[in-house]
């Protein structure tokens, strides 16, 4: 156990970038740990009225109000369910917090620059505008999103876009 | 009424610099080559602003640094001179001298430094569009007082600019690590004595080398005074001393012009190269300087900055002659305070002028805390968070209370008191905490009285100010944001809207003027109202000024319109610029600031009855007093301020018009009905019933009705943005968080209304059918 850890301390050391990996119906993907806030479990929401059905409302998370979308359901990954297992990813985007529903957090991993490869035009759920690149960890192929551009994007309509522009 | 204004002077200490601050922040930013014009705006806003304060609280010192410093600016604005980076540099030097002066008020004591005559007069230069140089007469008066002095003044310009300053440096060679068994200098015949004072005259000998150096009377066990006129910098003479003895010994101070020619007269064997130095001249000339600038005219700046010029000068030379006095004490006399000395010594040097500055503030620095003590600025975000945090307290409280509901009350009977002592100290400390923001308007209105009198006298005119709703409680935030706009507003009323005696009387109207000053709580908004029964604005007059200024206007625009031209910058009808308004800033301020508060500002007037402002402002930062209602599982927060009863609904009170819209008829009345459920698309489309309850409230457009599922329990909640991390919800104000945690969101009934008439009715089948007649 110690020894993979001294890499991954090297490896950051080496100005390697942090990534927090997470699933999404069958795929996995990366969004840079800088950007990660907290990761919670799912509690009651506040519904907003006349917001799209991902927007599942907003939450208290000790005193800001912070909006909740499930990825889930953005992306159509079959059944959605809130259970105690459901997971949040709090995201910190450009000062603002948000909350993203996802179906499992699996893992830190620390990459090279080199280690993520461009994008081929493909079929993810994801535009592959948002999409950074690819990288393999043990065989598994991680799909590295610009969780920035993705968040504020009109397309999530999480903010006003003369305020995002 | 008699109002202590020392008790508003921390905010007008703390707006002022923030001001500077933005000013400076600015002044950095702007590009020369490609100036933006809204930052010149900017520019000139901060510099008003700190005019306005200075005005009202009677530091005139200040207020005349940012009127020329203004001028200026306004001609930039204006586009009638181009900006220079010898401009942006003398901005900053003003900067810098305002700043002395606030940090100067601060302590409760004036600022008085040549700088401030210098920097003023390089503005006005600057602003009569021609580079300060000696020789050129300062206007086009003819006077020959004036131009004399100008010419002067300007020399003493330049030769700050050339940069060479007169230091005076005091050590007493004992300490200083100088052998004092051997007979200093003066003793004895110099030739001889150098082997027994080397270390002295080489240290002479080596200042001598960056300028012109007078050794004043060198006596064993005396300290030795030196006097050196020299360009080059305090820090490399220091290093220079450091390199010979021990520099923290020698106090070194630059001392006016002044100050060396007259030490330099009194000195025994004293050099009087020193008076070469084309400098001086100007205080030959400086009584008739200061007498030529001293008349209101376009001259003024010269030293208009300082017409206690000649008081400085007395003032640093008497310091100077305590300093002498004191012989023998290596420090400034003790009755001295540090600061003093510290401004005396901030002088000509321009490249020194910075350091200077920075010990001044430095000094400044140090002595502040006293007037500190008494309140500390924190930041609303800190505020906000305790609140956050206090109100988490109250929940975690709630959740234990819950979970020892089962114990036995017997057995635990600790654990309840411990409970109960915990929920007594929280709701405490929550109170506690909220009444932080909240404070009382007249923290802002009681500044306006004097301000009222203050302008009138200066315009002649007979006012006097009522004040209604003084204990209005309103966010501390907003209470801050909205000192200037309203600062601004009523010197306009004063300047603009009230109108001389005489006038008033020819009008049929009485001789004193009349300026309200009103502060309400109206539907969930802040009212605050500034009416005048002056001469209200002319129509005319503003379409006309409107055309000249190439403002495009509709055909026939309604009088709203008209009186909105007057928030375009740098709009004004008044005929001349005076200190107190006229350049058409004012009410560019005011709006900007009322929209930064998400507030409104709307105008009404009458041609010869007055004119009524009204700023609105919403309670986004404050404290709101609600009515929680359920609708299906949700709740929500409807302000109490909008509502006016609620009513159990009976079937027969629903109609429908022309089968589209409805409405709710209570007593003989029928208002819009609103059903929020279908509103907010919640579940199936609900058609009104007997099941609920019909909450009538206050709208801009008269009353409606809403209809909820059932009303909860009043609470005062905390008002919290959404858009802070999602965006503009419609139909809602905001959020806020309930005992229990959840978020509920805050109802803006105005919305509400609005979005109910844009949607389409409940029944779809309309279209078809075909409107009834």
């Amino acid at each position: 156990m110690n020894e993979p850890l001294k890499q991954q301390a090297a490896a950051i050391g080496e100005g390697n970038r942090e990534y927090l990996t997470f699933t999404l119906g069958d795929e996995e993907y990366g969004i840079d740990i800088l950007n990660v806030q907290e990761i919670r479990g799912y509690d009651a929401v506040t519904k907003i009225a006349n917001s799209p059905d991902f927007i599942k409302g907003v939450i208290n998370m000790r005193g800001i109000i912070v909006p909740i979308i499930d990825m889930r359901l953005k992306f159509q990954l079959g059944d959605v369910e809130y259970n105690q297992f459901t997971v949040v990813i709090i995201l910190n985007i450009s000062g603002r917090v948000i909350g993203m529903v996802v179906d499992g957090v699996s893992d830190v991993v620390a990459l090279k620059g080199e280690q993520i490869r461009p994008a081929p035009e493909f079929g993810a759920v994801l535009d592959t505008d948002y999409i950074d690149g690819l990288a393999t960890l043990e065989e598994r192929m991680v799909i590295m999103v610009d969780i920035e551009k993705l968040m504020t994007s009109s397309e999530m309509g999480l903010v006003d876009q003369y305020v995002a522009s | 009424m008699t109002i202590d204004l020392s008790q508003f002077y921390q905010v007008f200490f703390d707006e002022a610099g923030e001001h500077l601050g933005e000013m400076e922040s600015l002044l950095l930013e702007l590009d020369v080559d490609q100036p933006d014009l809204e930052m010149l705006n900017a520019i000139f806003r901060a510099a008003h602003s700190i005019k306005g304060g200075a005005g009202t609280f009677g530091f005139q010192d200040m207020a005349k640094v940012t009127h020329v410093l203004e001028t200026l600016l306004d001609r930039l604005r204006k586009q009638e001179l181009h900006p220079t980076a010898e401009m942006v540099d003398a901005f900053l030097d003003a900067g810098d001298v305002l700043g002395a002066q606030l940090a100067a008020h601060r302590e409760e004591r004036e600022y008085e430094d040549e700088r401030i005559g210098q920097v003023c007069a390089r503005l006005q230069a600057l602003s009569e569009d021609r580079a300060p140089t000696a020789g050129q007469p300062s206007s086009g008066t003819g006077e020959p007082a004036e131009g004399a002095g100008g010419a002067t003044t300007d020399a003493a310009a330049l030769d700050a600019a050339a940069g060479q300053t007169v230091w005076r440096i005091a050590f007493d060679p004992a300490q200083a690590g100088f052998d004092t068994e051997t007979p200093p200098l003066a003793d004895s015949d110099s030739d001889a004595g150098s082997t027994r004072n080397a270390g002295l005259n080489a240290l002479a000998e080596a200042l001598a080398e960056r300028g012109s150096l007078t050794r004043g009377i060198e006596a064993s066990g005396m300290p030795v005074i030196w006097r050196l006129s020299t360009d080059t910098g305090r820090e490399e003479l220091l290093d220079l001393f450091d390199f010979v003895c021990d520099a923290s010994a020698i106090e070194m101070t630059a001392v006016s012009a002044e100050d060396a020619a007259t030490a330099a007269d009194s000195a025994p064997g004293a050099d009087r190269a020193i008076e070469e130095d084309p400098g001086f001249g100007i205080f030959a000339d400086a009584p008739g300087a200061t007498q030529a600038v001293d008349q209101e005219h376009s001259g003024y700046g010269l030293f208009g900055g300082s017409p206690g010029m000649e008081r400085v000068a007395s003032t640093a030379s008497r310091d100077q002659q305590e300093d002498e006095q004191g012989y023998g004490l290596f420090d400034p006399s003790p009755g001295l305070p540090a600061g003093l000395n510290a401004t005396a010594t901030a002088t000509t040097d321009g490249a020194a002028a910075a350091s200077g500055a920075g010990e001044a503030s430095k000094s400044a620095a140090v002595r502040r805390p006293a007037a500190a003590e008494t309140s500390i600025r924190v930041s609303v975000d800190k505020v906000d968070q305790l609140i956050n945090l206090v109100g988490e307290l109250v929940i975690t409280h709630a959740m234990l209370a819950e979970s020892g509901s089962g114990l036995d009350p017997v057995e635990h009977e600790k654990i309840f008191g411990g409970l109960s002592n915990l929920e007594r100290n929280s709701r405490d400390l929550q109170q506690a905490v909220m009444s932080i923001r909240m404070m009382p308007i007249s923290f802002v209105f009681n500044r306006f009285p004097r301000v009222v009198r203050d302008t009138a006298n200066t315009m002649q005119k007979k006012v006097t100010l009522t004040l209604i709703g003084e204990d209005t409680e309103l966010d501390k935030g907003l209470i801050e944001r909205l000192a200037d706009p309203l600062n601004h507003l009523v010197r306009n009323s004063i300047d603009h809207g009230i109108e001389a005696p005489a006038v008033r009387l020819a009008a049929g109207k009485p001789e004193t003027g009349e300026i309200t000053l009103r502060a309400s709580h109206q539907g969930g908004n802040i009212i605050v109202e500034v009416r005048d029964d002056g001469a209200g604005l002319d129509r005319k007059r503003l379409l006309a000024k409107a055309a000249e200024r190439g403002v495009p206007m509709a055909d026939n625009p309604s009088d709203k319109e008209v009186w909105q031209l007057i928030f375009a910058a740098g709009f004004s009808t008044a005929a001349k610029v005076t200190d107190i308004s006229g350049r058409g800033v004012g009410m560019d301020v005011v709006r900007r600031n009322i929209e930064q508060m998400n507030g409104r500002v709307e105008i009404d007037s009458a041609l010869g009855q007055g004119t009524r402002i009204t700023i609105r402002l919403p309670l986004t930062l404050a404290i709101l007093d609600g009515m929680s209602v359920r609708l299906g599982q949700e709740i929500f927060i409807l302000p109490l301020t909008a509502i006016r009863e609620s009513i159990q609904s009976r079937r027969e009170q629903f109609k429908s018009v022309a089968g589209q819209g409805q409405v709710f008829q209570v007593g003989g009345e029928y208002l819009p009905l609103v059903i929020l459920q279908n509103l907010f698309h919640q579940g199936r489309p609900r058609v009104a019933t007997t099941d609920g309850v019909v909450v009538i409230v206050d709208t801009h457009e008269g009353r409606a009705a809403l209809l909820v599922d059932e009303l909860v329990a009043q609470h005062q909640v905390v008002i919290k943005s959404l858009e802070t991390n999602y965006r503009k919800v419609e139909g809602v104000s905001g959020a806020t968080i309930m005992g229990d945690g959840r978020v509920a969101l805050i109802l803006d009934v105005d919305e509400l209304v609005r979005l109910s008439q844009q949607a389409p009715g409940p029944q779809p089948l309309v279209e078809a059918q075909g409107t009834p007649a």
